[in-house]
């Protein structure tokens, strides 16, 4: 059996509607957030969990990690069943959230995760030299004094991510932590998580909208959208089924004559030079490269996918999200 | 133990927080100070004008008004995370950090809020208590001390109890304010003075619904020997453990609903 289990995993809302004129009670609505979704996590993973706003990420993870109840399925996550034997459960696991902090605002974030200590009863020894640990790992040092509230948004980040790791969690539940993060921040912080996962094998559930934290950091990724998953494999499998459209620009020694593009290829005539794209299955790159060439003295020319935004955009709308 | 002294340790990071901001810190706990001062003022006119009140003299009228602003003040005090945060807990996402760690839900509730202003508010309550136990001539002996600390843990147990309320009806995202302060705030408000002098309606409320009479007026009458409706001696020992008991049925209460918390998006 693998570390995560979860079977036809479903869980309602009910959403209040705004009340009608003339009603004296509002109209209850149900949100079916989760329709059964089932998947298997084993131990050391690292797994992104994607999908557009609403789709049941964020409940999802809160079923994993004990806050919500579900209304149907079963989960075991290292044989506990989250819900069940709650203080159990959260021992063994560490949560991010992307957008709301679990330290203490107004102290130096030291005294937090000192309280951090007492509150999961980590043994002093152990405490200090893993503090240590990640301190380095996160260079945190320079700000080991300084109460949350003065932090940049990366640091404050860095420190959300010491703070869930103290107690030296078999799993770790990240909900969107790079949002809002600059590229440099964004980068240490991938280094860190795949750092975490080597050296302790523990395992990581990603959500996020980053397509670029998934390419750095997830071998596996799985789509959600309506409640349902979507896919589940390897994000260079995902890619290929909505990878359509190559983008070329190319630039030309004084003017092209006689260019005659096929049909399906848009372009556009820029001050840089030409800017195409098209299809490779429909449209063999040779065959375009050939036209091209035949039109004049080519200075410059780059050849590039369309970037995984893009391909995820197309998916969620193929797929109707 | 251990469970304590994260309480306290919880409770004096809380402290330094407040403490960041000095100034509006003194402010408001003198604003707290006048408000809780004009309480009692009310309570000096009425015995400058009156003397008597169905029996109670100016002395037991400040007895009474004594142990309810110490037992209330106390609660919110210590135990602001039920008293005033929590609505703001369920709505910013905040125990959804609660539940992702290793300890009961209400303790950490508990451990998230102070409210240190109110300190002054106790002073102007224990002046009120040593002015009336002067004024009616207590004789104090061991067991009237034991009383009376029993009295205001007690009361304290049931406001908390009472304020959880409106703890859980906040886990369902239902607005109950107005409902709920009519037994919290409008019982302090009453219940400061001694219940026998309302209508049959509002001691039943303050005596069965919201026991504040059992947790405060029957304790607090036999100490000053005047025995609430002449009951024997060992209702002022037991009838405060009703604090107690609301506050037990109300933790259960707390921890069913949080079954169908429903957290917020993010």
């Amino acid at each position: 059996m693998s570390y995560i289990e979860v079977n036809n995993l479903k869980k309602d809302f009910i959403v209040k509607k705004k009340r009608e004129k003339g009603r004296l009670l509002r109209e209850k609505e149900t949100v079916h957030a989760l329709k059964g979704v089932s998947f298997s996590v084993d131990k050391g993973e690292l797994v992104g969990y994607i999908g557009p706003n609403g789709a049941g990420k964020s409940t999802t993870v809160k079923v994993l990690s004990g806050i919500l109840t579900p209304d149907g399925g079963e989960v075991n996550v290292g044989g506990i069943v989250p819900w069940n034997e709650r203080k159990k459960h959260v021992k063994n696991i560490g949560v991010v959230f992307g957008q709301r902090s679990q330290l203490w605002w107004d102290v130096p974030i030291i005294d937090s995760y000192s309280l951090l200590k007492d509150i999961y009863r980590i043994p002093q020894g152990d405490y200090e030299s893993r503090l240590k640990e990640l301190t380095n790992a996160l260079q945190l040092d320079s700000i080991m004094r300084t109460p949350l509230r003065l932090l940049s948004l990366g640091q404050r980040m860095r420190a959300e991510l010491c703070g869930s790791l103290l107690h030296r969690p078999e799993l770790l539940f990240l909900d969107e932590p790079t949002i809002g993060l600059d590229a440099v921040s964004k980068l240490s912080l991938r280094d860190f998580l795949k750092w975490e996962n080597r050296e302790y094998g523990t395992t990581i559930m990603l959500t996020t909208h980053d397509m670029e934290d998934i390419a750095a950091l997830c071998s596996r990724v799985m789509v959600l959208g309506h409640g349902q998953k979507l896919f589940d494999g390897r994000l260079g499998d995902l890619l290929e089924k909505y990878d359509t459209v190559r983008n070329v620009s190319v630039r030309y020694d004084g003017d092209a004559n006689g260019l005659r593009l096929p049909e399906g290829v848009k372009y556009k005539q820029t001050e840089e030079g030409l800017e195409l794209s098209y299809d490779p299955s429909r449209l063999p790159t040779s065959q375009l490269l050939g036209i091209l060439q035949e039109a004049g003295n080519i200075r410059e020319l780059t050849l590039q996918p369309e970037n995984t935004d893009h391909l995820i955009a197309a998916m969620y709308k193929e797929l109707d999200l | 133990m251990n469970t304590l002294r994260l309480y306290f340790k919880s409770i004096g990071m809380l402290l330094k927080s407040h403490l960041q901001y000095p100034s509006s810190f003194i402010m408001q706990t003198l604003a707290q100070l006048v408000m809780e001062g004009s309480e009692m003022m009310v309570v000096i006119l009425i015995v400058d004008r009156f003397e008597r009140l169905k029996g109670w003299s100016g002395g037991n009228l400040y007895f009474f008004f004594g142990v309810m602003s110490v037992s209330f003040y106390l609660t919110e005090l210590f135990g602001r995370g039920i008293t005033g945060d929590f609505p703001m807990m369920v709505r910013t996402g905040r125990l959804d950090t609660f539940l992702v760690r290793p300890r009961g839900v209400l303790t950490q509730v508990l451990c998230a809020g102070t409210d240190p202003r109110r300190i002054t508010c106790i002073a102007v309550g224990i002046v009120s208590l040593i002015i009336g136990s002067g004024i009616s001539g207590i004789s104090w002996s061991f067991a009237k001390v034991l009383v009376l600390a029993e009295s205001i843990s007690m009361s304290c147990l049931l406001i908390l109890g009472l304020f959880m309320i409106e703890a859980i009806f906040s886990i369902f995202s239902v607005k109950s304010v107005e409902l709920v302060n009519a037994i919290t705030y409008g019982g302090r408000s009453a219940c400061q003075y001694p219940i026998d002098i309302y209508p049959l309606p509002l001691r039943a409320l303050f005596t069965v619904i919201a026991p504040f009479a059992l947790t405060m007026h029957v304790p607090a009458a036999w100490i000053m020997d005047k025995p609430l409706y002449g009951w024997p001696a060992w209702t002022a020992f037991v009838t405060p453990l009703s604090g107690a008991v609301v506050f037990v049925v109300m933790s259960v209460f707390f921890h069913l609903a949080m079954r169908h918390y429903r957290s917020t998006g993010s």
